[in-house]
C-alpha cells in the first residue's frame, strides 16, 4: 500500500505538469494499442504484392511496405516488441541493480567495494557492443535483446540506489528503526527502499527510453528481432532502402519512435522536477 | 577439325562495338553512339564495393569492374555467346576433341613492357592448375591434361577426355594471360595486357586507371583514364550520379537502376546474369524426402520474388540457366510454376508428419535486403501450404561460413556461369558433383552426377538429349530450386556516355566507352 500510495501521488503530481501529462498520455495510448492490438482490425504479416510500397491512403493510413504489408499495423505490433523489451530490461536491471545498491550502500566496507567494482566492470562495457556480443552467443531473438539491454541497465540502478541509501543511512528515522531492534533487512527494504522510490522511478523511465532506443539500434544494425516480427528499428532499417521511392516507410515509424522517446523523457523530466521540489507531491518523505 | 580464324581490322572492331552496343539487353536507350563519334576524357565510376586483389583468376563479382580493364582474355564472347578473337587470333579444335591449338597475337605487350607470347600463357596455365593459386579457374582446368608451346606464338592444350567444343571455348574465354615476370605478385601488382594500367589505389576508397599507350587494339581505349570511387552505400552512389559527381554506376542494385532509368539514365543489362537458387540441404531432416523437396518446385512465387527482390529486372526461371545457355528451356517455367495445391499434394505424398515438415529454419542473408524480402515471401508461401517455419537471419561472414560449409537446411544463394556450357553450373558449390561442401562425398544425387557426366561426354546428336536429361533430373532431384535470373554488374550511366560493350560475364569493359 505504501508503494502504491507513492506511485499514485506521483502520477497525480505529474499530471499537473503539461509536458509530463502529454508524455503520459502518449505513452498510455501506445501501451493500450500494443496490449489490445489483437482486438484491432490490423494484420502486420499479410502480404499483398500488388500493392507494395503504396503511399498513405484510406485503406493504408501509413502506406504499405515492400511486401505490401500495412505499415500502421506493423507500427502498432512493433510497439509490443519495443515495450516488452523495455519492460523486461527494466525488470532485469532493477531486480539485480537495486539489491546491489541497497547492500553496498547500507553495509559499506568490503561488500560495497566488491559490488561497486562489479558495477565498474559492467559500466566499462559499451552497451551496444555488449548487446551484440550476447546476441552473437545466444542468437537473434527478443529474449537475447531484452537480456542484453537489461544487463547493461544494472549499473544505473545500482549506483543511484547506493547513493540514495548512503544519504538516508544516517538519517534519524533509519537510526530510530535500528534502535528499536529493526533488522538490517527490515531497514533496507521497509524503511530505506520506499524512500528511494522516486529516484528508482526516474531510473525506470530513463532505462525504458534507453532500452527502446537500444532495441531499435540493434534491429537497425540487423541483429534485433528476426523478421517477420514487426520492430520499429527493423522498419527503419528496411525503409532506408526505399527512402527515394517510399519516404513514409522509414519516416512514419521513425516519428512514432521519436515521440515515444520524447514521452519517456518528458515523464523523466517531470519526475526530476518533483524530486527537486518535494512540495509539489507527497513522494518525498511520505514514510517519515 | 573445327577451325576459327579471324584477324580483326580496325573497321571490324569498331563494327563489333557498334553491333554490341545496338544489341539486346539495353533498356531505355535512344541510340548508342558509334565508337568513331566518341571522345576521350576521364570516366568517373561509382562502386558499391571495393575489390579484393588484382589476380584475374580471383573471379569474384567484386573484381568484375577491374578484370577486363587490366587484362585481356584469349578469346571473348559477344553478348549472344559467339566466340570472338582477342589475344588468340585463331583456335583449332582437334577432330577427336582431345586438344585445341591456339595461335596468339604477336604484337602485344604487357604493362611491364614484356612481350606477350606462349611462355606467358604456359605460366598462366601452370597457375590455373595449382589448387592454391588457380582460384576460380582451377575447377575449369580439371579437363586439361597438359599443354605444349609449338613456337613463340602457338600453344596446344590437351584434354583428358574428348571435350565438347563449347566447353573448350569456355576455357579459352576464362584464361586471362598474366605476365610471367609478375605472376607471383599479381595479387598486389597487376600484370596484364589490358587497355588500362593501374595509376593509383587507396584501399577502400578509390582506384585510378590510366590508358595503356601501347594497347594492341587500334584506337582503343577511347578514354584517357577511369576513376573508380567506392561508395559502399547504394543510395549514396545513386545520389552521386544524380548530382553529376560520377558518370556511371557499376554493380548497383536493380531497384536503384529502375528508378534512375525512369529518371532518364541509361541502364544496361548484360547477358551474364546470375540465377537465384533456393538451396536445399538434402542430407538434413525432412529434405531427405524427395517428395517433400519436389513440393518446393511449386512453392516459389517467382513473379513476386522477381518484383519485390529485384524490381522486375530479370526473368522467373525454374532451371539454373540464363537465356544464352544452350540448356535453356522455358517450358519448365510453366510446368513448375507457383501452385500451392500441387505443393500440398506432394507434401501429403511425402508421408511426413506436420512436425517433421516444419523441423527446420530458413537461413537468410540479413545483409541483403532483397534476400530478406524474398525469404519472407517464401515463408508466407510455406505458411499457405501449411508449413510454419522461422527465419534464421545471419549477417556477413556468419552467413557466408554457413553457406559454404553447408551448415543450413535451406537458404537462398545466387549461382553463376549459367550462360555458358551447362556443366559449368557445377562450379557453384550447391551444384558441385565432387567435394560438394553441402552434400559431401559420395554425392547423394547420383542421377545428377551422371547427368552432368553425360553432358560433358556427349557430341553431335547426343548433345540436346543430354541437356534435356539434365533439366529433367534437376527438377526431379530438387536439391536446388531456381527462382529467377537477376543482374550482376548492372551499369547505370549518364546519357552522355556511349560505346558500351556487353560482356558475357557482365564485366565492365572500359576500352570502348567514350563521351558523346
Amino acid at each position: 500500500m505504501k508503494y502504491l500510495h507513492v506511485i499514485l501521488s506521483t502520477l497525480h503530481a505529474l499530471l499537473r505538469q503539461t509536458g509530463a501529462a502529454l508524455g503520459l498520455g502518449f505513452l498510455a495510448l501506445i501501451v493500450l494499442v500494443a496490449v489490445f492490438a489483437d482486438l484491432l482490425p490490423l494484420d502486420p504479416l499479410g502480404q499483398d504484392f500488388i500493392r507494395s510500397l503504396e503511399g498513405p491512403s484510406r485503406d493504408y493510413w501509413f502506406g504499405t511496405d515492400e511486401l505490401g504489408r500495412d505499415i500502421l499495423s506493423r507500427v502498432v505490433f512493433g510497439a509490443r516488441t519495443s515495450l516488452v523489451t523495455a519492460a523486461g530490461a527494466v525488470v532485469i536491471a532493477a531486480l539485480i541493480g537495486v539489491p546491489m545498491g541497497l547492500i553496498g550502500g547500507f553495509f559499506g566496507g568490503w561488500r560495497d567495494a566488491a559490488l561497486m567494482r562489479m558495477v565498474d566492470v559492467m559500466m566499462a562495457l559499451p552497451a551496444i557492443l555488449f548487446a551484440m556480443t550476447l546476441i552473437a552467443v545466444f542468437g537473434r531473438s527478443q529474449g537475447a535483446a531484452l537480456l542484453a539491454v537489461g544487463i547493461t541497465g544494472i549499473p544505473g540502478f545500482a549506483r543511484i540506489v547506493r547513493a540514495q541509501v548512503m544519504s538516508l543511512r544516517k538519517r534519524d528515522f533509519v537510526i530510530a528503526v535500528e534502535a528499536f531492534g529493526g533488522s538490517a533487512g527490515y531497514n533496507m527494504f521497509r524503511t530505506i527502499l520506499p524512500n528511494s522510490l522516486s529516484q528508482i522511478l526516474v531510473q525506470v523511465v530513463v532505462l525504458s527510453s534507453v532500452a527502446i532506443l537500444l532495441e531499435a539500434a540493434l534491429a537497425f544494425l540487423g541483429v534485433g528481432v528476426p523478421p517477420p516480427t514487426p520492430s520499429w528499428g527493423e522498419m527503419l532499417r528496411t525503409g532506408k532502402t526505399y527512402l527515394h521511392e517510399a519516404p513514409y516507410y522509414a519516416v512514419l515509424p521513425g516519428i512514432v519512435l521519436t515521440l515515444t522517446i520524447l514521452a519517456f523523457d518528458s515523464i523523466g523530466r517531470g519526475l526530476s522536477r518533483l524530486i527537486e521540489n518535494p512540495g509539489e507531491t507527497a513522494m518525498q518523505g511520505t514514510l517519515k | 577439325m573445327t577451325q576459327n580464324s579471324f584477324r580483326p581490322s580496325r573497321r571490324t572492331v569498331l563494327a563489333g562495338v557498334g553491333a554490341a552496343a545496338l544489341g539486346a539487353g539495353t533498356i531505355g536507350l535512344p541510340q548508342f553512339a558509334m565508337a568513331q563519334d566518341l571522345k576521350g576524357g576521364t570516366l568517373r565510376v561509382g562502386l558499391p564495393f571495393d575489390m579484393t586483389n588484382y589476380d584475374p583468376m580471383q573471379f569474384s563479382t567484386v573484381n568484375f569492374f577491374m578484370i577486363k580493364n587490366l587484362y585481356d582474355s584469349l578469346i571473348e564472347y559477344d553478348e549472344n555467346g559467339e566466340a570472338m578473337p582477342s589475344l588468340a587470333t585463331e583456335w583449332t579444335v582437334a577432330d577427336d576433341n582431345k586438344s585445341v591449338t591456339v595461335k596468339l597475337r604477336d604484337d602485344v605487350k604487357f604493362h611491364s613492357g614484356n612481350a606477350f607470347d606462349a611462355d606467358s600463357v604456359v605460366a598462366t596455365l601452370e597457375k590455373a592448375t595449382d589448387p592454391e593459386r588457380g582460384k576460380n579457374v582451377f575447377s575449369t582446368m580439371s579437363i586439361v591434361k597438359d599443354w605444349s608451346a609449338g613456337d613463340a606464338h602457338t600453344i596446344t592444350i590437351n584434354f583428358n577426355e574428348p571435350v565438347p567444343t563449347k566447353q573448350i571455348l569456355d576455357l579459352l574465354q576464362f584464361l586471362l594471360p598474366i605476365d610471367k615476370a609478375g605472376i607471383d605478385t599479381v595479387e598486389t601488382v597487376p600484370a596484364g595486357t589490358g587497355p588500362f594500367m593501374l595509376d593509383n589505389r587507396k584501399v577502400g576508397q578509390s582506384i585510378t586507371l590510366k590508358r595503356n599507350p601501347d594497347y594492341w587494339r587500334a584506337d582503343q581505349p577511347i578514354l584517357d583514364g577511369i576513376d573508380f570511387t567506392v561508395f559502399s552505400e547504394d543510395a549514396a552512389t545513386a545520389s552521386a550520379l544524380e548530382s553529376g559527381s560520377i558518370d556511371l554506376i557499376y554493380g548497383g542494385s536493380s531497384r536503384t537502376a529502375v528508378r534512375l532509368r525512369d529518371a532518364g539514365y541509361q541502364v544496361l543489362q548484360g547477358p551474364g546474369k546470375l540465377v537465384q537458387v533456393f538451396r536445399i540441404n538434402s542430407t538434413r531432416g525432412p529434405f531427405q524426402n524427395k517428395k517433400f523437396r519436389q513440393a518446393f518446385n511449386h512453392l516459389m512465387n517467382r513473379p513476386a520474388i522477381l518484383k519485390i527482390g529485384y524490381a522486375g529486372l530479370g526473368e522467373g526461371t525454374a532451371l539454373p540457366w540464363a537465356p544464352a545457355s544452350p540448356a535453356f528451356d522455358p517450358s519448365y517455367d510453366a510446368n513448375y510454376a507457383y501452385d500451392v495445391d500441387k505443393a500440398k499434394a506432394l507434401l501429403a505424398e511425402s508421408g511426413l508428419s506436420p512436425e517433421e515438415m516444419t523441423d527446420w529454419k530458413l537461413l537468410v542473408y540479413g545483409s541483403e535486403q532483397g534476400v530478406v524480402a524474398i525469404s519472407q515471401i517464401v515463408q508466407s508461401s510455406l505458411e499457405e501450404a501449411g508449413l510454419k517455419i522461422e527465419l534464421d537471419v545471419r549477417e556477413g561472414a556468419e552467413f557466408i561460413d554457413a553457406l559454404l560449409s553447408g551448415d543450413f537446411a535451406a537458404t537462398f544463394g545466387g549461382v553463376g556461369n549459367v550462360q555458358k556450357f551447362p556443366s559449368r553450373v557445377a562450379t557453384n558449390s550447391i551444384y558441385r558433383t565432387v567435394d560438394n561442401p553441402v552434400f559431401g562425398n559420395p554425392h547423394p544425387h547420383p542421377a545428377y552426377v551422371e547427368a552432368i557426366k553425360q553432358v560433358d561426354t556427349s557430341f553431335g546428336a547426343d548433345v540436346q538429349p543430354a541437356y534435356d536429361n539434365l533439366n529433367a533430373v534437376l527438377v526431379d532431384e530438387a536439391f536446388a530450386i531456381p527462382t529467377n535470373s537477376y543482374e550482376t554488374g548492372l551499369i547505370v550511366a549518364d546519357p552522355k556516355l556511349g560505346g558500351f560493350t556487353l560482356d558475357i560475364d557482365n564485366l565492365l569493359v572500359g576500352r570502348t566507352i567514350g563521351f558523346k
